[in-house]
Order: C-alpha cells, then structure tokens, then sequence
C-alpha cells in the first residue's frame, strides 16, 4: 500500500496549475519533485492536507482520503509534518512556544510540563541547534538557517509518520543547503518517515531521493530513479540534468519566439 | 486596421445594458462573496467562544490593544467632539433660544452621534488597519497554513479574542468617549457663550431620555462586532506578498468605513423612530 497517494488531482486558479495528478509515494521512501517554477509542485504538496483543495481528484493518506470527513483531514494532519519554505515560524512566539506547536493539541493537554520541554529540546537537537542557546528567542532574532532548522523541528516534534518538505534548500548558502540536505536524510532514516521533497535544487534531490518525478504544466511528466532520470531522454529532464542543455533548450525556445 | 476592428468586435460588450448588466453581477457576486465569507466567519468565532476554544490571555491582550492603548486618541477626539459641538451650537443659537438648550444640543449630540461614531473611525484606523495588516502578513507569509497544517484552528487563535475584544472594549470606550465629549463641551460653552455649568446641565437633563444612552451602547456594540470582524476577514483573505498586504488593508479601511457610516444611518430609522 502507498503512504501518499494522489489520484487524478485537478487544480485551478485563474488557469490550470494541476491537471489530473496521479503518484504514489511508498512507504520509507524519499522522494523528489522536480519541475519548472509555477508548475504546480507547492501546489500539490499542500493538497496533500488540505492546505489547498483540489478541484476534482483525491489524496490518500495510508489508503485513507484525505478529503472523505472532518476526522479523516485531523489524522492525516496528525500523520503528516509540514516543513514550509520560508519555515513560517509565528513570528510572535519564541522558538519554545513556536516548536511546542508541533505537538498535536490532545497530546500536549494530556501530558506534562516537563515532557512537553524534553520533546522540545530533543527536537532542537536533532536538527542540530542549541536548545539552550535558542529557546527564548524570537524567529526575527535567528538567521535565516536557524529559522528553517526551526521549522524543521516543529514539523518532527509530534513524530510524524510522512515528512513534506516545500524547498526546504530554497534561499540558503550552498554549505547551509548542503547541512539541510544531510539533515533531511538523517531524520528520515532516524525518525523513520517517507519524505516527500519539493525542490528546485536537481543535484541535491538526486543524490538523496530514492525516486525522483518531474511536473510540467500540472501533468506528470516523469516518474523514476535518479538513474533513470539522469539518462532519460526527454529534453525537458535533460535540461534540468545538464546546464549545457537547458542552454540549448534555451535557445531553442527563444528561436520559436 | 483591420484586425484592430475585428478585436474590439470580439471583445466589446455588445450593448450598453449588457455592459451594466455585468458590472451589475460582478460587484453583486463580490458583494454576496463577501457577506458569505463573513456570514461564515461570525458562525466559526460564535462557535468558539461557546465551546471557549480561545486563549484568554490572547483576548486580554487585545483587550490591552484596542482598549488601553486607543484611551488617549479616544479622549482627545471625544473631547474636541463636544468643543466643536458646543462652540457651533453656541454661535447658531446666538439670541433665537434660552441658552440653556446648549447642554441638551451638546449632550444629545455627543451621545447618540459623535461618541460613538467617531470612536469607531478611530478603531477603524487603529486597530483595523492594523488587525488586517498582521493577519494579512501571516496570510502571505504562510502562518495561517502552518496553523492549519499543525492543527490548530486559526480562528479560534487569532479571530475569536480579537472580535471578542472589540465587543468588550467599543462601549467602555464610547462610554469614555461620551464623558470626555461632554465634559469639554460644557467647559467650551462656558468660555465660549458663558452658559454656567448648573445652566447647561438643566438644559441637559430637560431634553434627556435614558434610552439615547442604551441607543449610543447599542451602536458602540455593532460597531465594535463590525471592525473587527471585517478586519480579520480581510486580512485572511490577503494574497499577492507585501503588495497584496498592502492593498488589502487599503480595501480594509474603506470598507470597515462605509460599513460604520451606513450602520450609522440605518440606526435613527430602526432604533429611534
């Protein structure tokens, strides 16, 4: 059985952005969503959760949809942690309040004070930051790396079952990329989750993905390995793989205009 | 030429009726879009409040917003209210009637008009605009879907101690407002026409009706549902970045304005006749 499973997703704004998605993502699985900019992947991901509803087609969060009643939306939301691409930290709450958030409501009324703070710090120092240093502050008092590595804290405090990353690598450095790459692998296979990652950033997701798949104009346009990818014929992935081919399609495009 | 003539064939609307007919629909679809949002939003911040899904240190903490912090502004444009009032009341009866009828002129129109509408431009500018402007910036930042995403319901969290806030704050600042208003107003009329205090309270309590008060309590209610209430709306429905920000507490304001003026002129008909 799938973990994630889109079936023909449909979405739109003022135009088409998704047009009939299906994809399943497998249980343990790192997976990588390419594609060119406003092609729909943020878009997908949020349908995953409702944080945008599809026009027509379905989600299904281990073999149950995600959209079929009230209950069935608040467990996906329990199974799923969301790391968002700009961590969307609440900028009125310290880190404390802000990574506290993570735990599921009935779960932090239920428990005590002090377990609440362990989960907390643990959570901190998975993705390797000082609890002690960054408990107390605002998310305006940290850089922009401590910030997502916040983010990330939040979406794993409750300990997920799926991890969906929305360019988790997006206006970073390349050695703060290249910690948040290595991040998202360690807690995969530390915490045990399928992830599903959004990026723009073609190396870093081949190298850490199990499956890779390319979006273009709401369609899934490819769907395989990162082997399978790197020697796929197609002149859209190839663009992607290779800077001397986007070049060239490039060209190619701007001779049609 | 040619095709310029073909385009403007395809695109013009075809008659002037048809054309009024469509702004007709667009501004009716936007109008009942709007209500509808709203309708929907007042149910969800009823409902939370019922089942007390809200901090109450958030709605404290607004509560110290709107409330404490809007005191100054209040007093000062209560009290100009009532100086104006008394000093153009003042000059226009000049001679044509006793001079106590000051007070009652002053008084009533403190009470049942500028009090209350004058302190809702005031929570218009102050805390409507800036509700928006917060609520937007958490909208295009991602912050409401975070809340989603983690759980929580962001009306509960963010809309229901803000609506409740103004609830609770409006007529304890009208009330401040009124005092104010009329305070000034009855040292103006001393200065200004030299009417003694006893003279224009006299005047004031010959023409007065315990229900003027409830009426200007009644709108510092509505008014005090209203603000908030078209502020969180808007600023959830906040799209486009900083821009978007920017022109959706623009839209705010205008239209937290025109809802306190029509309130306002819907009031004597219903409430007063």
């Amino acid at each position: 059985m799938s973990t994630i499973s889109y079936r023909n997703v449909h979405k739109a704004f003022d135009h088409p952005v998704l047009s009939g998605v299906d994809l399943d993502i497998h249980e343990g699985e790192m997976f990588a969503l390419f594609g060119p900019s406003g092609t729909g992947k943020s878009v997908l991901l949020k349908t995953t959760i409702d944080l945008i509803t599809p026009d027509q087609g379905d989600v299904l969060i281990e073999g149950v949809s995600v959209y079929s009643g009230r209950d069935e939306l608040v467990e996906a939301r329990e199974k799923v942690g969301y790391v968002f691409q700009n961590a969307a930290l609440f900028d009125s709450l310290n880190v404390f309040d802000n990574v506290s958030m993570g735990i599921p409501e009935k779960v932090l009324e239920r428990q005590r004070a002090e377990v609440t703070a362990r989960k907390v710090w643990d959570a901190l120092e998975l993705v390797n930051l000082e609890p002690r240093v960054v408990l107390p502050k605002l998310p305006s008092e940290l850089s922009g790396g401590m910030r997502k590595r916040v983010g990330i804290a939040r979406a794993i405090v409750g300990r997920p079952r799926i991890l969906l990353w929305d360019e988790p690598t997006t206006g970073l450095d390349p050695v703060n990329t290249a910690a948040v790459e290595r991040l998202i692998v360690r807690l995969s296979q530390e915490l045990d989750v399928t992830s599903l990652v959004v990026t723009h950033d073609i190396e870093g997701g081949l190298m850490i993905c199990d499956r890779v798949a390319m979006l273009d104009s709401g369609r899934l346009r490819f769907c395989g390995s990162p082997e399978e990818f790197r020697g796929s014929s197609d002149p859209l992935v190839q663009a992607f793989v290779d800077r001397a081919a986007a070049e060239r399609a490039l060209d190619l495009s701007e001779a049609a205009i | 030429m040619e095709s310029r003539s073909l385009e403007s064939r395809t695109y013009a609307p075809r008659t002037p009726v048809v054309r009024w007919l469509g702004g007709f629909g667009r501004v009716a679809e936007l109008v009942l879009d709007h209500a509808g949002a709203m309708g929907m939003l007042a149910a969800r911040v009823v409902m939370s409040i019922v089942q007390w899904r809200f901090s109450v240190r958030a709605f404290l903490r607004q509560v110290w917003v709107m409330g404490i912090e809007s005191l100054p502004i209040v007093f000062v444009t209560g009290a100009l209210a009532g100086i104006v009032t008394s000093q153009q009341g003042g000059y226009q009866m000049q001679g044509s009637m006793p001079s106590y009828v000051l007070g009652s002129l002053v008084v009533q129109t403190v009470v049942l008009e500028m009090g209350p509408v004058l302190t809702g431009i005031v929570l218009v500018g102050r805390v409507g605009a800036r509700i928006t402007a917060e609520l937007g910036t958490m909208k295009v930042s991602e912050q409401i879907d975070a809340y989603h995403s983690l759980g929580r319901d962001p009306i509960s969290i963010l809309a229901t101690p803000r609506v409740l806030a103004g609830i609770v704050t409006m007529p304890i600042l009208v009330g401040f407002a009124n005092i104010i208003g009329i305070c000034a107003g009855m040292v103006a009329a001393r200065l200004d026409s030299g009417l003694g205090f006893e003279s224009f309270l006299y005047g004031a309590r010959l023409f007065w009706h315990n229900w003027d008060l409830l009426y200007s309590f009644t709108k510092a209610l509505v008014f005090g549902t209203a603000i908030p209430l078209i502020s969180v709306h808007m600023g959830l429905r906040t799209k486009g970045g900083a821009e978007g920000v920017g022109r959706t507490t623009t839209d705010a304001v205008m239209f937290m304005l025109m809802t306190v003026l029509i309130l306002d002129a819907l009031f004597p008909p219903l409430l007063l006749n």
